[in-house]
Order: structure tokens, then C-alpha cells, then sequence
């Protein structure tokens, strides 16, 4: 079997991008990805934007400082010893 | 009692101690152990579920069944990684159960919020609130499964090994789960939006 194509490389280069940019490709298939995104507009673009994706959804942490109700416990409470299946063998 | 969330810093015991007397039956040890965790697992099921009201409900959930499965825990993983487990399975149990209600309940987006950024720049702020409200947008349409792989690694920060197993799957499903979970937001964003306003 001969070397992919580029059509061949496309399609797998568009496939791998998320691993590409967590660092997971192995040396030989990364290699693969940066040679062909070199001369693809569509596949450098698209490292680009799945960088600024996970940067943006990292982002994403408007939550900061929210602290969880202080009921978060009321049915383990309301269940007691009883609740939990230990107290039933000790 | 301390607020959910928060642990007495003068506190001498170990979460090994106290996990003992919880699958022992001590409910107070359970709460102080868990308490530890409270706000995280609390701020986990509003990314997942995008609506207070539901994540104080499942939060309760997510604490009972900890408490009635705590004997049977057996530290083959750390309590917090247990935890998160149930959380996850909770939220895609609450997740299904809406999926199934009639058509015009939606999971708010509200709750994915990107912070304000530091330099006022007007443009730029339009432009990061517009990215924002794609953004949550996209992650509340995604399938609870996907939904939940992207908030675990990207937006919770933890490491491939440790959310694949919060997930209950492989690290080849959730890396799968992962890159489609990405590929759907970036999709729904698009690719100039993250370029321009993203990087």
C-alpha cells in the first residue's frame, strides 16, 4: 500500500486535531499532521481554532466563588444512620 | 454546623479517620469528609445540568446515595474521584429524565459563563460576551455523555486518567468522547469566531 493521499491526509488530519493539540499523537503521526497542515489553509485554521476552543472553554469558570446550599446534606440527614447500608451490619 | 463546603482548619482528622467512622454509620463524619468536596461537586453539576434549582436537587441526591453506598466503597480510587462519579451519574440520570420531557424544556446555558475579561476594551468585551453565550450555548446542546467528557478535561481542568474514570469509561472512549465533544462546539461556534475572539 503507497503513502496516503492528500485527500487521505485531510480527512485523518481533520480527525486527529483534538489529540493533535492535547499533545497525544505519537512523534511520527504529529509529524504527519504539521506537514500536511503546512499546506492546508483549512487544516491550520483548524488547529488554530481548536486551540482557541479549549483555551476558551478553560475559560470557562464564571462559577468561581459558588458554594454548594447549605441543604446539600438535608436527605442524609433526614435518612440518619439508618441511611446508610454499614449501620446495618455494625 | 460549618457551611457545606468548608472544613475547620484546626481540624486533626484525617479524611482516612473520618472515612472509617462514616462506613462505620457516623453521619457527622460522612458530612466532614464530604464537605471537603461540596462546592466542587456542586459547581461540577451546575456546568452539567446548567440550572440551580436542579443541581441543589441532585446535589442532595448525589450526597444520600454516597452516604447509603459509602460501606461499600473500598478506596480502589480517592473518595473525591467516588464522589464525582456519582455526581456524573446523577447528572446524566437528571439529564435523560429531562430529555424525555415534551419539547420546550431546555438546559439553561446561563451557568457557562466565560469571565469578564481584566482590560476593558469595549469592542473586545462584545466580542468575548458574544463567544460566551455561543460557547454555553454549544455545550448545553451537546449530549449529556460528551457534555460531561468536555466539562471533566477542558473546563475542570483533570487529567485524561482521572475524568475517564469519574465517566466510567475507558481513556480511549473518553478521549473519543472528547474529540467529538469538541469537534461539535467548534462546529457550532465556528471556526472564525474562535480564531478571531477565542485565542
Amino acid at each position: 500500500m503507497g503513502m496516503p493521499g492528500r485527500t487521505g491526509d485531510h480527512q485523518w488530519s481533520q480527525q486527529h486535531l483534538s489529540h493533535y493539540v492535547e499533545g497525544e499523537l505519537r512523534p511520527r503521526a504529529r509529524r504527519r499532521l504539521d506537514r500536511h497542515a503546512r499546506s492546508c489553509v483549512e487544516c491550520g485554521r483548524g488547529i488554530r481554532a481548536m486551540r482557541a476552543l479549549v483555551y476558551a472553554v478553560q475559560g470557562l469558570d464564571g462559577l468561581a466563588g459558588v458554594r454548594a446550599p447549605a441543604t446539600i446534606f438535608d436527605r442524609v440527614r433526614l435518612a440518619g444512620p439508618g441511611g446508610s447500608s454499614s449501620s446495618q451490619h455494625t | 454546623m460549618p457551611p457545606a463546603g468548608s472544613r475547620a482548619p484546626d481540624s486533626a482528622e484525617t479524611d482516612a479517620s473520618l472515612l472509617a467512622r462514616a462506613q462505620a454509620g457516623d453521619v457527622s463524619a460522612f458530612e466532614r469528609l464530604s464537605s471537603a468536596y461540596a462546592d466542587r461537586l456542586f459547581m461540577l453539576l451546575l456546568r452539567l445540568l446548567g440550572d440551580r434549582g436542579e443541581a441543589e436537587d441532585v446535589a442532595q441526591e448525589v450526597m444520600l446515595r454516597a452516604w447509603r453506598g459509602i460501606a461499600r466503597f473500598q478506596g480502589q480510587s480517592s473518595y473525591f474521584t467516588w464522589l464525582y462519579r456519582i455526581a456524573v451519574n446523577e447528572a446524566n440520570r437528571a439529564l435523560e429524565k429531562k430529555a424525555r420531557r415534551p419539547a420546550g424544556v431546555s438546559i439553561g446555558a446561563q451557568e457557562l459563563q466565560l469571565p469578564a475579561s481584566p482590560a476593558y476594551d469595549p469592542s473586545r468585551q462584545a466580542e468575548n460576551s458574544e463567544l460566551r453565550r455561543v460557547l454555553g450555548q454549544a455545550l448545553a446542546e451537546l449530549p449529556p455523555a460528551l457534555r460531561t467528557a468536555i466539562v471533566l478535561r477542558d473546563v475542570e481542568g483533570l487529567s485524561t486518567q482521572e475524568a475517564a474514570e469519574i465517566a466510567g469509561v475507558s481513556q480511549a472512549a473518553f478521549k473519543s468522547r472528547l474529540h467529538q465533544a469538541r469537534l461539535r462546539v467548534r462546529a457550532a461556534v465556528g471556526d472564525q469566531t474562535l480564531v478571531t475572539t477565542g485565542g
